[in-house]
C-alpha cells in the first residue's frame, strides 16, 4: 500500500503535473489528488472516451490495441494510461 | 241361478325389494374449498425517487470501493515508466508552439446588434439607469429613471424587457413594460429563475417583479417601513440563501450607508434578515487616510461586488471615493443612529486608496480571488489587489465620469467601462496596459453611458444603456470571447506585482 502511494507521489511530483487520478474498471475513481466532484467528472468522462478510443483502434485493426491516450487542450494536456483493470489519468500543464 | 258379480277395486299390492335399500342423503353441494390469495401487494420496491440537487459533498469514495492493492501496484509499476516518459516529452516539446484551433466563426469587429428603446419613456426624457440579463441570457431588461434627478423626484418610471431570441423582435416595442411609481435606479434578474427581477427605487424601496405574470407582476416589496432605506437604492443583488437552497435573498445598497439583506415573506413582503451599516468612525484607518482631508467623509455606499471565491467577502465603493473590503462574518455592531428591527453590523475590514471623487462602480474578478476594479467620477479605473491599499494599476480612461466597470465573464484580462463621454471602453491587459483595446461610441455627442452588463450565457453580447434612453446590444469580436492559453498566468503575474 505504501508503494502505491509512493509511485503516485512520484508521478504527481513531476514537472507541470496538476492532478493524478486512478480509476478502476467500472469507472469509479480510487485515488485522486483533486476534489470529489471534479474527480468524478474526469473519471466518468475519460473512462467513456478511453473505451471509445480503444474500440476505434480495434475496429480499424483487430490485431491492434490502445496503449496510451493524450488529449491536448488550450489549457493543459490529459494523459490516460489504460489497462484491463485500471486507468491512470494524469493532467499536466505544459511549459511555455 | 246367476252369481252376484259386482264391480270393485282392489288396492295394488306392494312388493318390497329384497336387494335394494334406500337411504336419505343430503343433496346440497359440499363446501367449495377456497384459498386466500392476496390481491393487494404487500411488498414494494422503489421504481423512481425524486431528489433535490444536493450540494453536500459526495461521500468519500475511497472508503466504499474495495481496492486490491497488489493488482493496483503491479498496474502502476507497469505504466509508471511510460507515463513519466510522456510527461518528460511533453514538458520539453515545442510541437504545439503557436498552434491554435478555431472552433467558432471568427467575428472581426464589434457590431451593434440591437438598438432598443421605449419611445414613451424617451418622450419623458428618461434615461436608462440600469440593464440586466436574465438567467437564460435571452432577455434583457432595462430600467428608466433619472440619474441627475436632483433631491427629490416623483417621476414615474418604467422597467422594460425584450426577448432577443424571439422572432419578430421589435426594438421600439418592449415585450413587457412595468409602470413603477418611483424612479428605478437599479435592476437585477434572479440568477436561476428567468422570470424574477428585482429593482431598487429612488424612494429606498425594493420591489421584485415576476415577468411571467401578466396581471400584476409585483411579487414582493419592502414597502416604506422603519427598515427601508432612507436614500435611493443604487444597487441590488441576489444572494444564494445558505439555509433554504431554493430561495435567494436580496441585498440592497444605498447612500444612507446601509447594506441590507432581505428575505421573502409569505404575504408578499420583504422582511429584513440582516444588515450592515457603514459609519465613518468605524472605517479602519490607515496612515494615508489620516492625511486625506476628507477625514469624516460621507459613507454613502454606491456600489458593491461579492468575491467569486469567498462568499463572505465583498467590496463596496463609497461616495467618499474609496473602496472597502468587507466581510459578512463581521460581528461588531454598527454605531448607526437610526434604529432597525435587526441589529446592523459594521463590516469594513480594510480601506483602499481613494479615487479623486465618489466611486460609482466596483467589480470583483471572476478569475482571481484578490483582484477587483473600481471606477469613479475622476475618470479613472483602479485595479486593486485585496492584499494592499495602493492600486496595482491606475488608468485614466476618460476626462469625464466613469459610471460602470465590469470584468468580462470569459476573458480574465478584459474589462469594460462606461464613460460620461458616451463611450464604452473595452480594455485588454494582454494587448496594452495603458489604453483601451476598443472604444465603442454608443451615443453621439457627450451623452453618458450609465450602465453595462456582459451576457454570461451568450458571451459575445454586451448590453449598455445611456442617457438618451436607448439600450444597445453589442456583439463583441472573437478575441473578446475566447480565453487565451496563457491568460490566467498573466493575470496571476499582474496580481503579484505588489509593491511594499
Amino acid at each position: 500500500m505504501a508503494e502505491v502511494e509512493e509511485t503516485l507521489k512520484r508521478i504527481q511530483a513531476h514537472r507541470g503535473v496538476v492532478a493524478t487520478i486512478v480509476v478502476n474498471a467500472e469507472g469509479i475513481p480510487i485515488r485522486t489528488t483533486l476534489d470529489n466532484s471534479t474527480t468524478v467528472q474526469y473519471a466518468g468522462l475519460l473512462h467513456q472516451l478511453t473505451m471509445k478510443a480503444r474500440s476505434t483502434v480495434r475496429d480499424i485493426d483487430p490485431q491492434n490495441d490502445l496503449t496510451f491516450l493524450r488529449i491536448r487542450s488550450k489549457k493543459h494536456e490529459i494523459m490516460v494510461a489504460p489497462d484491463k483493470e485500471y486507468l491512470l489519468i494524469v493532467i499536466q500543464n505544459p511549459c511555455e | 241361478l246367476a252369481a252376484m258379480f259386482a264391480d270393485g277395486t282392489a288396492p295394488g299390492a306392494d312388493v318390497e325389494s329384497l336387494w335394494r335399500s334406500a337411504r336419505t342423503k343430503s343433496c346440497q353441494t359440499e363446501q367449495i374449498s377456497t384459498v386466500e390469495t392476496a390481491a393487494q401487494s404487500h411488498t414494494s420496491r422503489d421504481a423512481t425517487v425524486q431528489t433535490d440537487q444536493s450540494k453536500d459533498a459526495l461521500q468519500d469514495f475511497q472508503q466504499e470501493v474495495q481496492v486490491d492493492y497488489t493488482s493496483l501496484l503491479s498496474f502502476l509499476q507497469r505504466v509508471e515508466d511510460a507515463v513519466i516518459k510522456e510527461l518528460n516529452k511533453n514538458w520539453k516539446s515545442r510541437a504545439f508552439d503557436g498552434f491554435e484551433v478555431n472552433w467558432t466563426d471568427q467575428n472581426e469587429a464589434v457590431l451593434c446588434l440591437h438598438t432598443l428603446s421605449y419611445p414613451e419613456a424617451q418622450d419623458q426624457n428618461l434615461q436608462v439607469t440600469s440593464v440586466s440579463w436574465n438567467a437564460t441570457g435571452s432577455v434583457v431588461a432595462c430600467s428608466y429613471g433619472r440619474l441627475d434627478g436632483g433631491d427629490w423626484s416623483t417621476e414615474k418610471s418604467y422597467v422594460c424587457t425584450w426577448n432577443l431570441d424571439r422572432r419578430g423582435l421589435n426594438p421600439q416595442h418592449p415585450d413587457l413594460v412595468v409602470d413603477v411609481p418611483s424612479s428605478v435606479m437599479c435592476l437585477a434578474f434572479h440568477p436561476s429563475q428567468p422570470a424574477l427581477i428585482a429593482g431598487g427605487l429612488f424612494s429606498g424601496e425594493l420591489v421584485v417583479w415576476d415577468t411571467s405574470r401578466t396581471e400584476d407582476p409585483v411579487m414582493w416589496r419592502t414597502g416604506m417601513t422603519d427598515d427601508t432605506h432612507t436614500d435611493p437604492v443604487y444597487q441590488v443583488n441576489w444572494l444564494p440563501d445558505a439555509k433554504h437552497r431554493n430561495n435567494s435573498r436580496l441585498l440592497s445598497v444605498s447612500t444612507d450607508g446601509k447594506i441590507l439583506v432581505w428575505r421573502e415573506e409569505r404575504d408578499g413582503r420583504l422582511a429584513l434578515a440582516e444588515g450592515f451599516a457603514m459609519v465613518a468612525q468605524q472605517i479602519p484607518r490607515s496612515t494615508w487616510l489620516k492625511k486625506f482631508t476628507g477625514g469624516e467623509a460621507a459613507v454613502g455606499v454606491t456600489s458593491l461586488s461579492f468575491s467569486h471565491f469567498d462568499h463572505r467577502v465583498f467590496i463596496v465603493g463609497v461616495e467618499g471615493g474609496y473602496s472597502l473590503k468587507c466581510s459578512t462574518a463581521a460581528e461588531t455592531l454598527a454605531l448607526h443612529p437610526t434604529r432597525s428591527s435587526v441589529p446592523l453590523r459594521a463590516p469594513a475590514e480594510l480601506a483602499f486608496s481613494p479615487h479623486g471623487g465618489p466611486v460609482y462602480s466596483v467589480s470583483c474578478s471572476p478569475f482571481h480571488r484578490n483582484l477587483f476594479l473600481s471606477c469613479g467620477t475622476d475618470g479613472q479605473v483602479h485595479l486593486h489587489s485585496m492584499l494592499q491599499t495602493q492600486p496595482l494599476i491606475s488608468l485614466q480612461l476618460s476626462k469625464k465620469y466613469l459610471f460602470c466597470v465590469r470584468w468580462s465573464p470569459v476573458r480574465p484580462l478584459v474589462f469594460a467601462a462606461a464613460s460620461g463621454e458616451g463611450d464604452v471602453y473595452l480594455f485588454d491587459f494582454e494587448k496594452s496596459s495603458q489604453k483601451p483595446a476598443v472604444s465603442i461610441k454608443q451615443a453621439a455627442g457627450e451623452c453618458p453611458v450609465y450602465c453595462l452588463e456582459f451576457n454570461i450565457k451568450q458571451t459575445q453580447l454586451l448590453a449598455a444603456g445611456d442617457a438618451t434612453g436607448t439600450v444597445k446590444v453589442w456583439q463583441l469580436s472573437s478575441d473578446f470571447t475566447e480565453q487565451g492559453p496563457r491568460e490566467l498566468n498573466r493575470l496571476e503575474q499582474l496580481a503579484s506585482e505588489i509593491t511594499d
